[in-house]
């Protein structure tokens, strides 16, 4: 069984499992949105956590005092995504109905006063968490290294928790991509979220339905693309960055077989079976012609989609496209992930002589 | 949300004040928390306990003193006490007046230094202005210049009545302190009796928990002048190495180990026991204070740390120690620490990294076992070790084996040489637990062939230049015995005797019959080594032929028959060309490389495996052969074992505790184990061979080699050797290279040989203490290259002769040694001789009168009615050999250069046997007999000398 899990724990098969458990949550909300489905997880969920934790190597990752806030993040995230389905999918059932949202209740339109309800309730969170981060910090002392040493990186050498979604990118692109550029365009376009969408809906109040496409796309990067790769750079990302399951031993001289090759290669060598060509430019056509073709091609052909169209007339033409390219340089990723498990693709573009690679 | 709130209100307003409070006590409970985990600390309460038994100590010792104290004098010395307090109160009144004059005069001087510092002032500050006015020409000069007068006046004035005062002050203080003199006397003979004890118990009311103790360690009024604190020293001399910079290194062990340098605390359990050898190690007067050489300079870890137990990288030694500290202290394997503290037994490793320039380190047990077996084994051959670049390869030359042994005997010997001699110091490469296939054996096989071919097509010929004539076996074993063999080989009849010398230089003789091929090549060996190989260190013992002949026959006599039976496999062609084709093929495509097969003849193709087999195993790093000057040797580099990252040592699929030292004993033991489980091609296996070590041999080498750490101590933290002891050290190299000190004793340590001599220590090599002093140097240097025997004259001796070997020492090596000596006994060269011998008057007749009452020419021969029989050495040549100052100095006290001489001591406590001569004059006897041996001898550096 646990060789099972971790055959099952390496992105090449969880991820996909990931996903697709993330379309099924999205699809029957309703059914996760209910106290039921939420004491039935909990009830089959808790045994497996313990079980889980019963492996002394599952144990001493969980505790290494660096995981313990994503271990945190992760229950925290579980009951906030849930309390955000249940509470869209009360909404939900009463807007079908007819009526207005729960939110809109006269009772919930009341106003109260600003003192004392909100700046002495401000405080009591002021001085929760105050408490929390001082007993936190007594029980988990920060661990005190050895010197730093510029011949001997630590190993794995890892990134601070919140940036490991970044760090396990790196395993996909280029530095410069992985690094620079992607981040990049998320804070952009997470900036840029309100000034594209404008829909009036769920102002205010939870609903699902009325919000389709904004809530199942944010919450496909941010829980599919950015907390599932940090789980997998804290707690499956061992020596040298290899993968190890969840009940593996770190053994440092573990092995995986993995080599890539560029897709020029791919086509030129593999299937025409000819010597690349010396002009770099054409040596990677194809890479940058498909990369044209995905930004370019894609964003124009989506409107002859339904969806696509409708998106089209309610935003206008500037934010429809912005608002396109943000979508498939987030699905970039998944795609070069999968591409990477597949055909081993290294890059789609190699020019390394331009520190060019993507 | 319900809706029973006030108008206006999302919540009920006690419950939020309800909540507040709540939190509100929380938070300080927080704050407290905060507090206590910073002020308690495991080592407040290791002070604590550590304050327990001082104050145990010490309430011993009070009773101790007490007990010292004799009762009945101080009983007396009380009553004294009170009756000379009457006698003294008698005066009360004029020791009352005395002291109101006293404090009057006293008020007067003090008035006069004030008066005195004024005009002093004054003084200064006019002659100043004068001075600029005088320069300047100004017209008020000649004023400033009365008025300084005037000052100068008042000053000289209230001096000299300051004078008087003092005078009278002194006077005044003698009467007092006489009036009194009674009373004062008792309490001080008092005070000599209870004195201690006082001592001791002021010391105990330093350690009282009282409110001020209590105070003075409150939480947070503890930072002004706490009693229980980290102690610390820090280094200036040692750094610890952070990578970007060094920094001066802090140890604060001692916060724990609150008693290691103190001296009575050696029977506690730790962290309060002592320091063992506190002359030597941590000890403010020994060797290596602990100010100034801190605790992980020799101990690793770190010792900067003291959150807890675990912090300073402690080690448990064993199973059981682990466990226990497991349970005692939560100990768990150090994390992130470069290099962990060295395990009990292993703390001598710490003594390398600085005491690296010496063949052997003083007082180091443990790590000079480990140098010793890094020797033996020849470890330094194979891997470069700094500071063992000096030393020769540990195998034979190879270069006329043809002459010495058959090719059968060469091939079954480099299989198994165990098999052949159990105390072989070749190690085993062939059949271990990685080679052992069959496929792999027959490979081998054809790999030894190829190599016997290769060393013996390269050997040069070489021709015995005597003939053995035969001997007598059993004079050839006694030989053996007792001419000094033993110092440097094991001998198989021997086996008691070679286990107590442990001599380890030369081959271990056993089945000598076996090995070596012919008698003459044995006979010429013994008479004249350097005839076969020019740089041997086996040294001639000046046999004559008979002599020769019978070890000869001896030891030709041993045959080890089993060994000879075997017959070794020949070269098998198909394997040894695939072998040649997968070296060939390392860079070249298959075909290229049987290409370049096909053109080798048969025999070139065997040489070809042959050379690359020899580069292969790396025969060339211990052994010489023809082809192989100067390749590297095979091994890697151990300079910096001891801080090679663990991450970066391959313990493959083996259960070996994951530390550097588990890592290296293992390797040790079975060098071959990190194969298993690995699928390897026969060209990648490991090739490190099996010494068949003891468990004991592994630790102490692993000891060894722990110490090489890359932490560079600065050059003024390291053992800087002086002037001499580089000189020395320099002689060392030379001694340990001939293994001098395989027979001789040099001040007290080595002498492996001497171990045989238990029962007469004499009739053993001479024990070489002071030896610089002794000799002078120019006669040593001539002894070295012309040896000529000291004692033969002893009956008892000449039963057992051992002799000392003629070396083949190159003039730079003799003159080493020499120094050596010389430099250790810190001594000129020479110590000059008067050209003529000067004697007082009657001086002469006193010498002369002395030998014959002290009875010198009993025992010595060269003095005038000598013995015929004499038992100690002739006199005659002691003038150009022994320093007069030692003579002298020998005179004095033989047994104490000399344990167990036979040199009678004539002049104990510097009191003479014969009181006539001189009056008795111990010194004034022994000075003429200094100049009678100059007088008598001759001048010669031996009897042999023309």
């Amino acid at each position: 069984m646990k060789e099972l899990i971790n055959w099952l724990a390496d992105p090449i098969r969880s991820f996909p499992i990931f996903t697709f458990l993330f379309f099924l949550m999205i699809r029957y909300y309703k059914v996760v949105g209910t106290k039921k489905f939420a004491y039935w997880g909990l009830a089959v969920v808790l045994p497996i956590v313990a079980w889980f934790c019963a492996d002394p190597n599952f144990i001493k990752i969980i505790l290494w005092p660096d995981n313990i806030p994503i271990n945190i993040i992760i229950i925290l995230l579980t009951f906030l995504t849930w309390l955000s389905l249940y509470k869209c999918a009360e909404n939900d059932k009463r807007i079908e109905a007819g009526e207005c949202p729960i939110e809109a209740l006269p009772e919930n339109r009341e106003k109260v006063w600003c003192w004392p309800n909100l700046v002495y309730t401000e405080l009591f969170v002021i001085i929760a968490t105050t408490i929390f981060l001082v007993v936190w910090a007594i029980i988990f002392k920060a661990p005190l290294e050895e010197p730093a040493n510029v011949t001997w990186a630590p190993n794995p050498a890892k990134a601070p928790w919140y940036f490991l979604g970044l760090q396990e990118m790196l395993v996909y692109f280029d530095p410069w991509m992985a690094g620079v550029i992607l981040p990049g365009i998320i804070v952009v376009g997470l900036i840029a979220i309100p000034y594209i969408d404008m829909n009036p809906k769920g102002n205010g109040y939870y609903t699902f339905v009325e919000r389709k496409l904004a809530i199942t796309s944010f919450l496909f990067g941010w829980l599919v693309l950015w907390i599932y790769l940090i789980i997998v750079g804290t707690f499956l990302r061992g020596p040298n960055w290899t993968f190890y399951g969840p009940f593996e031993y770190w053994d440092f001289h573990k092995v995986v077989a993995e080599y890539n090759i560029n897709l020029s290669e791919y086509i030129w060598i593999k299937i025409l079976n000819v010597p690349m060509p010396k002009n770099i430019l054409l040596r990677e056509i194809f890479g940058i012609l498909g990369t044209i073709g995905y930004l370019v091609i894609l964003p124009l052909a989506s409107l002859k989609l339904k969806l696509g169209k409708e998106l089209y007339e309610k935003s206008g033409a500037i934010r429809y496209y912005i608002f396109i390219f943000l979508f498939i340089i987030m699905m970039s990723l998944p795609i070069k992930m999968v591409l990477r498990w597949l055909i081993n693709l290294k890059y789609i573009v190699a020019l390394p002589e331009w520190e060019l690679n993507l | 949300m319900s809706k029973k709130q006030e108008p206006g209100m999302a919540w009920n307003m006690q419950k939020l004040n309800k909540i507040f409070a709540f939190l509100s006590v929380a938070f300080l409970v927080t704050v407290v928390w905060v507090f206590l985990d910073d002020y308690i600390r495991p080592w407040k309460a290791v002070q604590l306990k550590g304050m327990q038994i001082k104050k145990e100590k010490i309430a011993k010792d009070i009773k101790a003193a007490e007990e010292e104290i004799s009762q009945d004098e101080l009983a007396k010395l009380n009553m004294q006490l009170e009756a000379s307090q009457k006698t003294v109160d008698s005066r009360k009144e004029d020791i009352l007046k005395a002291e109101e004059e006293l404090r009057l005069v006293k008020k007067d001087l003090k008035n006069e230094t004030i008066v005195g510092g004024i005009a002093n002032s004054q003084v200064s500050a006019v002659g100043f202005q004068y001075g600029v006015a005088h320069a300047e020409h100004a017209s008020n000069a000649d004023d400033l210049y009365a008025k300084l007068q005037v000052k100068k006046k008042e000053f000289a004035d209230s001096t000299e009545r300051k004078k008087i005062l003092q005078t009278k002050e002194k006077e005044l203080s003698r009467k007092i302190r006489s009036y009194k003199k009674e009373v004062t006397d008792t309490e001080k003979s008092i005070q000599n009796i209870v004195g201690k004890r006082d001592l001791l118990l002021g010391a105990k009311n330093k350690l009282k928990v009282d409110p001020v103790f209590v105070l003075r360690n409150l939480p947070f009024i503890d930072f002004m002048d706490p009693t229980l604190k980290i102690q610390q020293v820090v280094l200036d001399n040692i750094t610890d190495d952070r990578y970007f910079r060094h920094v001066p290194k802090v140890d604060r062990c001692m916060t724990c180990h609150v008693f290691i340098d103190k001296e009575g605390y050696e029977a506690q359990e730790n962290p309060y026991k002592t320091h063992p050898n506190l002359d030597l190690m941590v000890g403010a007067k020994g060797k290596h204070p602990m100010k100034k050489f801190g605790c992980t300079t020799c101990h690793g870890g770190e010792g900067h740390r003291v959150n807890d137990f675990n912090s300073a990288a402690h080690m448990p030694k064993d199973d059981a120690q682990k466990k226990e500290w497991e349970e005692k202290y939560n100990w768990h394997e150090p994390h992130k620490v470069p290099i962990v503290q060295f395990r009990k037994g292993q703390y001598e490793a710490g003594c390398v990294k600085c005491h690296n320039n010496v063949e052997y380190i003083p007082e180091g047990t443990v790590v000079n076992d480990g140098k010793r077996n890094i020797r033996k084994f020849g470890c330094y051959a194979c891997h470069k070790i700094e500071g063992w670049e000096h030393n020769r390869k540990p195998g034979p030359s190879l270069e006329k084996i043809a002459s010495k042994v058959s090719k059968e005997f060469f091939m079954n010997w480099v299989w198994d040489p165990k098999s052949f001699n159990k105390h072989a110091k070749m190690p085993q490469f062939f059949n271990q637990t990685n080679n052992n296939t069959p496929e792999f054996v027959k490979k081998n096989v054809t790999e030894v062939n190829a190599i016997a071919e290769f060393v013996f097509e390269k050997s040069k010929k070489y021709k015995p230049f005597a003939k053995y004539t035969g001997g007598n076996t059993e004079r050839g074993k006694k030989l053996v015995r007792q001419v000094g063999c033993m110092g440097c080989h094991g001998v198989e009849d021997f086996a008691k005797e070679s286990k107590k010398v442990d001599a380890f230089v030369g081959p271990h003789l056993s089945g000598i019959g076996s090995k070596v091929k012919s008698p003459d090549w044995m006979v010429s060996w013994l008479l004249k080594p350097s005839h076969y190989q020019e740089d041997t260190i086996m040294p001639s013992f000046r046999l004559t032929k008979r002599e020769a002949n019978d070890i000869t026959a001896y030891l030709m006599s041993k045959k080890n028959k089993k060994f000879e039976e075997l017959k070794f496999e020949g070269i098998n062609k198909d394997l040894r060309d695939e072998l040649l084709v997968e070296y060939f093929a390392a860079f070249d495509p298959e075909d290229v490389a049987k290409a370049r097969l096909a053109k080798l003849s048969d025999h070139e193709r065997t040489m070809e495996l042959g050379y690359r087999s020899v580069g292969k195993y790396g025969c060339y790093s211990c052994h010489t052969i023809e082809g192989f000057e100067g390749r590297a040797p095979i091994g890697p580099e151990l300079t910096k074992l001891g801080s090679k990252p663990l991450t970066q040592f391959g313990f493959g699929h083996e259960k070996v505790e994951h530390s550097r030292d588990k890592w290296i004993q293992a390797h040790l033991l079975n060098p071959r184990r990190w194969d298993n489980g690995a699928d390897k091609p026969f060209k990648d296996l490991l090739r490190m061979p099996q010494f068949n070590m003891t468990e004991k041999q592994a630790s102490d080498i692993t000891v060894a080699l722990l110490g090489q750490v890359s932490d560079r101590v600065p050059v003024t933290g390291v053992k800087q050797l002086d002037k001499d002891e580089q000189v020395v050290a320099e002689g060392m190299k030379v001694v340990t290279k001939y293994n001098c000190i395989g027979c001789h004793q040099i001040d007290g340590d080595y002498g492996d040989i001497l171990a045989l001599y238990e029962d007469d220590i004499n009739q053993g090599p001479p024990r070489l203490n002071g030896q610089g002093h002794r000799v002078q140097a120019d006669w040593f240097n001539y002894f070295l290259s012309n040896v000529y025997p000291i004692r033969h004259f002893d009956k008892d001796f000449a039963a057992t002769p051992i002799r000392m070997p003629s070396f083949n020492l190159s003039n730079e090596e003799r003159n080493k040694l020499v120094a050596l000596f010389q430099h250790k006994s810190k001594q000129k060269t020479f110590e000059n001789l008067p050209a003529k011998v000067e004697w007082l008057p009657g001086e002469r007749r006193g010498a002369l009168k002395l030998v014959e009452s002290l009875g010198c020419n009993t025992c010595h021969a060269g003095l005038p009615g000598s013995t015929d029989e004499p038992t100690a050495p002739n006199l005659k040549y002691a003038k150009k050999r022994l320093r007069p100052s030692w003579i002298k100095k020998w005179l004095s006290d033989p047994q104490a250069i000399m344990e167990g001489t036979l040199m009678p001591s004539f002049w104990e406590d510097g009191e003479s046997m014969d009181t006539e001569v001189f009056g008795g004059d111990a010194e004034k006897q022994k000075d003429a007999l200094v100049k009678y041996l100059q007088e008598i001898g001759e001048d010669k550096f031996s009897p042999n000398q023309k």
